[in-house]
C-alpha cells in the first residue's frame, strides 16, 4: 500500500477540482434569490453587492482555467520532471513527475477519467463555456439592479434638494367639483376633465422628479401612516369617480409604469398613493395638457421657486378665480368678450327668476366645473344662444376654441388640439346639459377639423357651425364616422360651410328648445 | 373572550410558522437538487467528449473504481432522470404548501380581526 502510495505521490495526477466549485455557486446563487424572495422589499443593494462578489468568484475559476490549460499544453512536452513534491502542509520533497500525458479528471459527481493532455484541454475548454455563460448572466443580473440603485440615488438626491429638482406644489382648497358627474357610455371614452382627479390620477404616474414633494421629510412609519389615509382618501374618491375610466390614464401608465414601477416596487407602491394626496400638480407637458381649457377657472399664478424647509426648492402654484379675458375665435373673425353675452341672458334669467330685472352685466364669472364653462361659452347666432359643441368633442377645435390669453396655456394648446382630435368622436356621449342632436350634426362638425390630419391648414376657413354638444348615437359607430368625413372633407371642405347653416336652423334639439322656453316666460 | 380569541391566534401563528419552515425546507432541497441537475448535466456533456479508449473511474469512498464509458453514461443519465423526478415532486410539494399557508394566513388575518374587535368591546366596556 506504501508504494502505491509513494507511486500516487509521484504520479501525480491533476484533480480538477472546479466541478465542486459548480455547486458551490449555485447553491450561493440559489441563497441569494431566497433572500430576495423572503423579504419584500428587495435590496437592489444588497443583490448587486452579491452579484459583484459572484462575478469576482468566476473570473478567478476562469483565469485558474486558463493557467490550466497553459499548464496541460506545456505538460506532454518531457517525458519527466523533476520536481519538488509536497509532502504535508511543511515540507517538500525531490521526486519526478512522470505519464505527463496521463490526466484523470474529475468529470463531477464522482466520476473520473483518466485522458490525453489533449481531451483535457478540450474538456477545460467545454468548462470554460459554462463559466462565461454565468458570467454573462451575473453580468445581465448586476446591470438590472444597478438601475435600480440608481433609482433609489435619485430619490435620495431628490429628498436632499440637490440635483436640480424643483417642486411644484399646488395647495387645492376646497375646489370640490360641484358639476355633473358624467357617466361615460363608452369605455374607452375620453375622461372628463375635471382638473382635481386628473391631477390625482396624473400623479400617480409622475416621474421621479416630480412625485415625493414631502417625503423626505417623513420617516418610513410615517409614511406608512400617511399611505394608509391616502388609501382611505382613495377609496371615497374612487366612488365618486368610478366612471372616470382613465383610457389615458392608462395610455400613460404603460409608457410611464416601467420606468416608475421600479421606484414604486421599491417603495412599496408608497409614491403612487402618497401624490394621490392631490397637492402636487406637475407641470409636465404631456400630462397637464388633458386638463384641458375649462377646469382652470382665472387665470393662473405661478410663484417664484420657493425654498422649503424640506430642502427642495418648490414653486407654488394655485388657481385664481380671476376673469380672464379670453378670446374666442368663432370664426367669423369676430371676438367675443368671455362670456360678456351670455353672462347677461345668465344674469337676466337669474334676475327673472328671483323677480327683478338688472340690465348689466355683471363679470361674475361662476365656473365652478365644465358645465358653466359651456353655458357661457355661447355663439350667438340669429339672435338666439346656441351651445357651443365640447372643446374635447369636437375635431373643429381648431377654429373654435377659446384661446387663452395666458401664457401657460399656449404651450399646452397644440397637445390639446392633438388630443382632443382623435378621441373626439368618442367624447361625444358626454353632455352636461344632456341634449342630444341629430345624426347629421357629426359630419359636419367634424368636417373641419380633420384638415389639420392631412396638412397644417387647408387655406379654407371653414366656419364652426354652433352645434349642440353631444353626439350620442353616433358615437356607436366609431370607425365610419371619423375616416369618411375626412376622406369627404377634401372634396366637400367649400360645400360644408354651405350645408351647414342651411341645416342648422332646423336642427333644435329638445334641450335647447325646453331651455328656450325657460327664458321666453 | 378575548383569552380565548388570544390563545387560537397563538396556536394559528404556530401552526403557520412551522407550514413556513417546511416551506422553506423543501425549497432548499430544490434547490441543492437543482444543482445537481447541473452538475450532472456537465458530466454528461463531458463522457459524450471522450472515446472508449479512455477509463472512466468512480469514486466510492476512498477507492477509484472502473467503470465502463457507456455504463457510466447509462448511470448518469439514470441519475438525471431520478433527480428531474424529485424536483417536480418538490414543486409539487411546495405548491401544496403555498395554498396551505394562504389558507393558514387568511384564518390568521380573521383570527386576528375578531380579536382587534373583541379587545375594543372589553375596551368599551370598561
Amino acid at each position: 500500500m506504501f508504494r502505491k502510495c509513494q507511486c500516487q505521490l509521484l504520479d501525480v495526477d491533476i484533480w480538477n477540482v472546479v466541478p465542486f466549485t459548480f455547486s458551490c455557486f449555485l447553491f450561493n446563487s440559489s441563497s441569494m434569490r431566497t433572500c430576495q424572495t423572503s423579504r419584500k422589499l428587495p435590496c437592489s443593494d444588497c443583490v448587486v453587492k452579491g452579484c459583484e462578489d459572484q462575478i469576482q468568484h468566476w473570473k478567478n475559476v476562469k483565469g485558474d482555467y486558463e493557467v490550466l490549460e497553459d499548464r496541460l499544453k506545456t505538460l506532454p512536452d518531457k517525458v519527466s520532471y523533476d520536481i519538488m513534491v509536497p509532502f504535508g502542509p511543511l515540507a517538500f520533497m525531490p521526486g519526478k513527475l512522470v505519464h505527463t500525458n496521463e490526466i484523470t479528471v474529475l468529470l463531477g459527481d464522482n466520476w473520473f477519467a483518466k485522458c490525453s493532455a489533449k481531451q483535457a484541454q478540450m474538456l477545460v475548454e467545454h468548462r470554460k463555456k459554462h463559466v462565461q455563460s454565468a458570467l454573462d448572466d451575473l453580468h445581465k443580473t448586476k446591470k438590472n439592479f444597478e438601475a435600480r440603485v440608481g433609482f433609489t440615488e435619485d430619490l435620495e438626491k431628490l429628498s436632499d434638494g440637490k440635483g436640480g429638482y424643483v417642486d411644484i406644489r399646488e395647495e387645492l382648497e376646497g375646489v370640490v367639483c360641484k358639476g355633473k358627474r358624467r357617466v361615460s357610455l363608452k369605455p374607452h371614452s375620453k375622461p372628463k376633465t375635471e382638473a382635481i382627479v386628473k391631477m390625482e390620477e396624473e400623479e400617480e404616474e409622475e416621474m421621479l422628479n416630480a412625485e415625493g414633494s414631502k417625503r423626505g421629510v417623513l420617516s418610513e412609519e410615517e409614511l406608512w401612516a400617511r399611505l394608509d389615509e391616502l388609501e382611505a382618501q382613495e377609496q371615497q374618491e374612487e366612488e365618486l369617480d368610478r366612471r372616470f375610466d382613465s383610457a389615458d390614464t392608462n395610455g400613460n401608465d404603460d409608457t410611464t409604469s416601467s420606468s416608475s414601477e421600479e421606484e414604486k416596487d421599491e417603495e412599496g407602491d408608497r409614491p403612487a398613493e402618497r401624490s394621490k394626496g392631490g397637492t402636487t400638480m406637475p407641470l409636465n407637458g404631456s400630462q397637464v395638457d388633458r386638463t384641458a381649457l375649462p377646469p382652470r377657472d382665472g387665470g393662473k399664478e405661478e410663484q417664484e421657486d420657493d425654498e422649503e424647509d424640506d430642502g427642495l426648492p418648490t414653486i407654488h402654484f394655485s388657481h385664481t378665480v380671476e376673469p380672464k379675458k379670453v378670446r374666442i375665435n368663432t370664426g367669423k373673425n369676430t371676438t367675443l368678450k368671455f362670456s360678456e353675452m351670455k353672462e347677461q341672458k345668465q344674469q337676466a334669467k337669474r334676475k327673472k327668476n328671483n323677480g327683478t330685472s338688472n340690465g348689466h352685466s355683471h363679470h361674475g364669472l361662476h365656473i365652478t366645473s365644465p358645465t358653466d364653462i359651456y353655458r357661457l361659452f355661447v355663439d350667438v347666432k340669429n339672435g338666439e344662444p346656441v351651445p357651443r359643441k365640447s372643446i374635447l368633442k369636437s375635431r373643429s377645435r381648431e377654429n373654435s376654441v377659446c384661446s387663452d390669453t395666458s401664457e401657460s396655456s399656449a404651450a399646452d394648446f397644440e397637445e390639446r388640439r392633438t388630443l382632443g382630435r382623435s378621441p373626439s368622436h368618442d367624447d361625444n356621449t358626454y353632455s352636461d346639459t344632456g341634449s342630444a342632436i341629430t345624426e347629421e350634426d357629426a359630419p359636419t362638425g367634424e368636417l373641419p377639423v380633420p384638415t389639420s390630419r392631412f396638412q397644417a391648414f387647408s387655406g379654407t376657413v371653414v366656419e364652426k357651425e354652433p352645434i349642440p354638444l353631444s353626439v350620442p348615437q353616433l358615437t356607436i359607430a366609431p370607425p365610419a364616422l371619423p375616416t369618411i368625413p375626412e376622406r369627404k372633407l377634401e372634396e366637400v371642405v367649400p360645400e360644408a360651410p354651405q350645408e351647414a347653416p342651411q341645416e342648422a336652423p332646423k336642427r333644435v334639439s329638445k334641450f335647447k328648445a325646453a331651455r328656450l322656453q325657460h327664458k321666453g316666460p | 373572550m378575548a383569552e380565548a380569541i388570544q390563545k387560537k391566534l397563538q396556536l394559528e401563528l404556530e401552526k403557520y410558522q412551522q407550514m413556513q419552515k417546511d416551506v422553506s425546507k423543501s425549497m432548499s432541497a430544490r434547490q441543492k437538487l437543482e444543482a445537481q441537475v447541473t452538475e450532472n448535466n456537465i458530466v454528461k456533456e463531458e463522457l459524450d467528449l471522450l472515446d472508449t479508449q479512455n477509463t472512466v473511474y468512480k469514486l466510492i469512498g476512498p477507492v477509484l473504481v472502473k467503470q465502463d464509458l457507456e455504463e457510466a453514461k447509462a448511470t448518469v443519465a439514470k441519475r438525471l432522470e431520478y433527480i428531474n423526478g424529485e424536483i417536480q415532486r418538490y414543486e409539487m410539494l411546495l405548491k401544496d404548501m403555498e395554498k396551505k399557508s394562504e389558507q393558514h394566513r387568511e384564518v390568521l388575518s380573521s383570527l386576528q380581526q375578531e380579536y382587534q374587535r373583541a379587545q375594543g368591546r372589553a375596551v368599551g366596556k370598561v
